[in-house]
């Protein structure tokens, strides 16, 4: 991601892995490793830190809480904004991608 | 309990206490689920996660309130340690100024502002006066030299001018009175700070222990740098300004050291004057570039 974004690639990934609807911390590191075909791996504390920032952002919230094995688990939902952010940047990153891309797929078509 | 939650319970104590209360056991759920079966240590990269994470989350949870209010806080706290730590060699000497300035730093750590700013005076009246060698209050044998373990240490404020200390004092006393008018309540600061004292106890105060090399003035400007360093770091996370305010107050006096001895200064005082000045004006700069939104 550019320095000019206002979202880092693994935000990127988090945001989109929410996309198909809520999930818990771990489903999320899962669903990253899968969309980023296992280039980025994010440690648990990495995670959470951006998923708090995140939701004071206002980007997610706290879909629900449940139970499990006595221990708290939170599903995580992206809000309007979020969605908004991550689909602005799949357009920045679409268009610089199509500066690149209509020169070489063309050369080799012509 | 297996010895891998037992260390990873032990890592997570970098974050704070209610945090650790609500989501503690949500973090430790998925590091667990994630770890092969026969691990007992956690891996590196998940050890480093989970200690900048709790120490990124400190630092958010103390951008809470007014940033001035708290900076200030800040900042008359660290003036009230040096000031008790200057004193504490010469404790055999002045033991009732080492006590009220010592009462005064903790009345500062626990956010008693008043009686702090009434013992603060008091100290700082007698301070001026022993670096004017003037008596006031008591009668004092001058010059006052140190106890041990600090035989080596030179007597109280031989070195340098009064101008130093005193615009220390009177720092420390605009910042209480700031929030004695104020009167919003304050937050009780860390017993952590009580751990910096034995370091920077000793010091000299216009600096003639870090030119000499002294290792314990050494370590000293290791913690200055590193709290300084940590003050930067701080504004570019939660580009809040309350790490820079307190990091421009302890600076200032610092440039009257350096202002003062101008005409005597060796190439270490300046060294460190300038380090100190350029940290200060780095945690002044970070918050307002760290207001660009950067979310991860």
């Amino acid at each position: 991601m550019s320095r000019g974004s206002a979202v880092s690639e693994q935000t990127y990934f988090v945001l989109a892995a929410l996309l198909d609807g809520p999930l818990h911390g771990h489903a999320i590191l899962k669903r990253v490793a899968d969309l980023s075909q296992d280039r980025i791996i994010l440690a648990v504390g990495t995670l959470y830190g951006a998923l708090d920032r995140l939701a004071a952002n206002g980007v997610i919230v706290v879909e629900k809480e449940e139970i499990v094995n006595g221990r708290k688990r939170r599903y995580f939902r992206i809000t309007d904004d979020g969605r908004g952010l991550v689909e602005a940047e799949a357009r920045r990153m679409q268009q610089a991608a199509a500066v690149v891309t209509r020169r070489t797929l063309g050369a080799t078509f012509t | 309990m297996s010895r891998l939650e037992r260390r990873y319970r032990l890592l997570l104590r970098a974050y704070p206490g209610d945090y650790r209360a609500d989501y503690g056991d949500e973090l430790l759920d998925v590091l667990l689920t994630r770890a092969e079966a026969d691990r007992v240590l956690p891996p590196a990269r998940e050890a480093a996660a989970l200690v900048v994470g709790g120490v990124r989350t400190r630092i958010t949870e103390a951008a809470q309130g007014h940033a001035w209010v708290d900076g200030t806080h800040l900042a008359v706290t660290a003036l009230s340690l040096v000031q008790v730590a200057v004193l504490i060699p010469y404790a055999g000497s002045i033991p009732l100024w080492v006590a009220i300035a010592g009462v005064a730093f903790l009345c500062v750590l626990r956010g008693w502002i008043r009686p702090a700013l009434a013992l603060s005076v008091l100290t700082a009246a007698k301070v001026t006066a022993i670096t004017l060698g003037v008596q006031i209050f008591d009668p004092t044998l001058l010059p006052i030299f140190p106890d041990p373990p600090w035989q080596n240490t030179d007597a109280l404020y031989m070195n340098g001018g009064p101008y130093a200390p005193a615009t220390s004092s009177i720092l420390l006393i605009l910042g209480l009175m700031a929030l004695a008018i104020r009167g919003e309540p304050l937050r009780h600061r860390s017993w952590w700070w009580l751990a910096a004292v034995p370091l920077v106890a000793g010091a000299d105060p216009a600096w003639h222990d870090i030119v000499a090399g002294d290792p314990g003035a050494m370590l000293r400007v290791g913690l200055e740098t590193a709290l300084l360093c940590g003050a930067a770091y701080a504004g570019h996370l939660t580009g809040d300004a309350r790490w820079a305010l307190a990091a421009g107050v302890y600076a200032l006096p610092c440039c009257a050291i350096l202002v003062e001895n101008l005409l005597y200064i060796s190439r270490q005082e300046v060294a460190h004057g300038m380090l100190i000045v350029l940290l200060a004006l780095i945690a002044a700069a970070v918050p307002y570039r760290a207001r660009r939104r950067i979310l991860l």
